[in-house]
């Protein structure tokens, strides 16, 4: 190659380049054209891909960020923001279940990187507001299903009452405390049926003592307490180094994820998906 | 007090106003014995009613604290004043500043507005003496262009009372 004459991949990273600054200045077909370029140059820098798909999320061109984000985490399949914007592009055409998958991904690839980062905060909202709305549509089903098998035993107990007075006639009344009985039990049964949707409190050793919330990423001190690891680590920072509970001395270094209450956490909110709901 | 305290004048930031959400919650299901909060719309500053406990030098006595939230609370602690006349108390100046180390130095996250009530009915309770602070009059004096407990420089009293 003639000296002066830049290589193709140095010529793309200037493309991107030129494509912030469009992106900065809101000018989002320039910033596309950049990124094009820039892809066409060299196609494999998975970058390129995310930062046009950051362009086409502006317009709200969802498809575009889709398949944008598709080749930018099959060139690096750590990318989070690959994962991220894929997984809201996906939650557009209301597939949640894959929606959240990318997004749990993301979640994952963000706190391994930089645990306390905007991203991650934003990844996690996004994902609590889906699996709000998923837990939304899926207990409006269970409920209306077991409404109508409720009222289906209902009318099967009274029919089965009707039957059974047509075929006796003594002991009547103990047939009909009998089904007045079993009509209550019915009742009981369905009432625990629908518990785990009724939005309750979330029990207090699944949130963190500071900031009273269900935990997400849970970390525990050697004094065995355990806080979500964001506002430990803003405490430690900005409070003081010890444990906000036992005053013991403590440093970030000594912090441990405490995978055993990420876990209860988890197989809290896959029942009481409710819980999701941040206001 | 009615001038806003330093401390009080930012909104509250977003981690602040979930945390405070959660702790009227509870206190609204759980409320501290003695204790009522004074229904308002403002989250940043609660009007709290401390009943004296029975038995004890304050029985049948009634008094209101104001408790103020920072910006970035739990990460700073409230600004906890009694609204004069405040109880006759030798940590309690006439001007409702109370020398208690949680609300200082000895703050801590893990602390909660209910919390911090209890200490200080528990401060009441066990004093022996209704009188003001040796050096009442000096203090308040030099608060008098409304300045905030919080930037006092605290010689806490002793921890028995």
């Amino acid at each position: 190659m003639v000296n002066g004459v830049s290589s193709a991949a140095e010529q793309a990273e200037q493309l991107k380049q030129d494509g912030n600054l469009y992106f900065k200045k809101n000018r989002l077909g320039a910033a596309i054209d950049a990124y094009t370029e820039a892809i066409t140059l060299c196609p494999n820098v998975p970058v390129y891909f995310t930062n046009r798909a950051l362009c086409h999320r502006k317009r709200n061109e969802w498809a575009r960020v889709e398949e944008d984000c598709m080749r930018a985490v099959r060139l690096d399949p750590k990318s989070v923001k690959g994962h991220y914007m894929l997984g809201l592009a996906l939650l557009q055409r209301e597939n949640y279940a894959e929606g959240i998958k990318a997004l749990e991904r993301a979640l994952d690839l963000g706190r391994g990187a930089h645990p306390n980062s905007y991203m991650v905060e934003e990844i996690w909202q996004e994902l609590a507001s889906a699996k709000y709305k998923e837990w939304v549509h899926e207990s409006a089903k269970r409920t209306l299903a077991l409404q109508k098998l409720e009222k289906s035993c209902e009318i099967a107990l009274q029919e089965k009452l009707v039957h059974d007075l047509s075929h006796m006639m003594d002991d009547t009344d103990e047939v009909f405390s009998s089904t007045s009985e079993q009509l209550a039990a019915l009742k009981l049964i369905f009432s625990k049926a629908a518990e785990a949707d009724k939005p309750t409190d979330v029990p207090d050793y699944l949130c963190c003592k500071i900031t009273l919330d269900i935990f997400r990423d849970p970390v525990i001190t050697p004094s065995g307490l355990t806080y979500e690891r964001a506002i430990i680590l803003d405490h430690l920072e900005k409070v003081g180094k010890f444990d906000p509970i036992t005053r013991e001395p403590l440093h970030p270094s000594q912090l441990v994820p405490n995978l055993a209450i990420k876990e209860a956490v988890g197989a809290y909110l896959e029942k009481h998906g409710w819980a999701y709901k941040m206001d | 007090m009615t001038s806003p305290s330093a401390s009080s004048r930012k909104v509250l930031s977003k981690i602040a106003t979930n945390r405070l959400q959660k702790e009227l919650m509870e206190w609204q299901v759980n409320p501290p014995a003695g204790f009522k909060h004074k229904v308002t719309d403002n989250l940043q500053r609660w009007v709290i009613e401390v009943n004296g406990a029975p038995g004890t030098l304050y029985a049948n006595e009634t008094f209101q604290l104001q408790v103020d939230f920072p910006e970035h609370y739990p990460m700073e602690a409230p600004q906890v004043i009694f609204v004069p006349p405040a109880p006759l108390h030798p940590h309690i100046y006439s001007n409702g500043h109370i020398c208690l180390d949680i609300l200082y130095d000895s703050w801590s996250p893990a602390m909660t507005v209910s919390s911090v009530c209890i200490s200080i009915l528990s401060m009441l309770s066990s004093s022996t003496s209704k009188q003001r602070p040796a050096d009442d009059e000096r203090y308040v004096k030099n608060c008098r262009n409304g300045r905030s407990p919080k930037e006092t420089r605290w010689w806490f009293h002793d921890d028995k009372v």
